[in-house]
């Protein structure tokens, strides 16, 4: 893609990138939040392919509509609020928040201005496919195989810590089976009809 | 034109964004997404230095893969952390884990 063409696609989806990201902490529907990341990290894969990174690029794009599509599921299971009727207000810090990201970008993009870049042209064809094949295949491929076994362990150790029989045992009432009444409201625990000694976790009152 | 420091200064305000949700969120979901940003961001970064800075080097794509890995661990962890959580104390929100307040 020439310099032009890249700027013509760089601008618009630079733009679109950092406003759909910013909305996804603004918007109260979490199931917004949901698509408005997708659209964001999925718009950040068509910049790669203006990069002439088709390979990253589209990889990008095909692990983020995976991913995001899961988390609205996570969402909708585990948020209190998922579609955003209640009007509840789900932040905390809000000012220092804001200055703290406000501080932390102008300074990365001074650093980014006032530093003394390599810069180099593509003189021929960007590496294609196959070039990237044979890099990880080749030089790359211990730091390859290093990337898919934290996979496997990050599958396993997942696995584990969500399992419902773990060393913790059964967690709370419900997780056996047996229905519990719904929280009165949201982020409350629910005691077990029977006090609270069904789980080594709630067993008693932490020494104050 | 695009040059490297347009694209750094892109992703280093992903990336406050990204703070942002981290620091600000409630949430555990939302605050995996603030992370999401984060690395994307850092993910840009590095294509924009195999772009304009090592544009012949195909050795800098495994720095994206790797960031990219790094998101989907990050998403595998977390939402198994937010389940043993939920299950624990039903709730997800950051701000109701207190026990290890001093």
């Amino acid at each position: 893609m020439s310099g032009l063409g890249t700027a013509l696609v760089f601008w618009p989806t630079a733009a679109i990138m950092l406003v759909t990201g910013l909305y996804v902490f603004r918007t109260s529907s979490m199931a917004r939040a949901g698509l408005l990341l997708l659209a964001s990290l999925g718009v950040e894969g068509l910049i790669f392919l203006a990069l002439a990174s088709e390979f990253l690029g589209v990889l990008q794009l095909l692990m983020m509509s995976g991913e995001m599509v899961i988390m609205v599921f996570f969402m909708v299971m585990f948020m209190a609020d998922p579609g955003g009727l209640m009007g509840m207000d789900m932040t905390h810090d809000k000012r220092r928040s804001a200055a703290a990201a406000v501080g932390v970008a102008v300074a990365l993009a001074l650093l980014a201005l006032l530093t003394d870049w390599p810069a180099a042209t593509l003189s021929g064809e960007a590496p294609d496919v196959r070039a990237i094949g044979f890099e990880v295949m080749g030089r790359s491929m211990f730091t390859f195989l290093f990337a898919g076994m934290t996979i496997l362990f990050a599958i396993v150790g997942g696995i584990m810590l969500a399992a419902q029989g773990g060393r913790l045992g059964i967690a709370a009432p419900g997780d056996d089976g047996v229905a519990v009444p719904p929280p009165g409201r949201a982020g409350q625990h629910v005691p077990p009809p029977g006090g609270e000694e069904g789980h080594a976790m709630h067993g008693a009152e932490p020494a104050r | 034109m695009i040059s490297l420091p347009v694209v750094l200064i892109a992703a280093a305000l992903l990336f406050g964004i990204g703070l942002y949700g981290v620091l600000g969120q409630t949430n555990s979901i939302m605050v995996i997404m603030g992370v999401e940003l984060l690395l994307g961001a850092a993910a840009l970064n590095a294509v924009g230095f195999l772009r304009y800075a090592w544009p012949e080097a195909a050795s800098g794509a495994m720095f994206v893969l790797i960031v990219v890995t790094l998101m989907a661990v990050e998403a595998t962890v977390g939402f198994a952390l937010v389940v043993a959580t939920f299950r624990n104390r039903r709730t997800a929100e950051l701000d109701d884990l207190t026990d290890l307040k001093g």
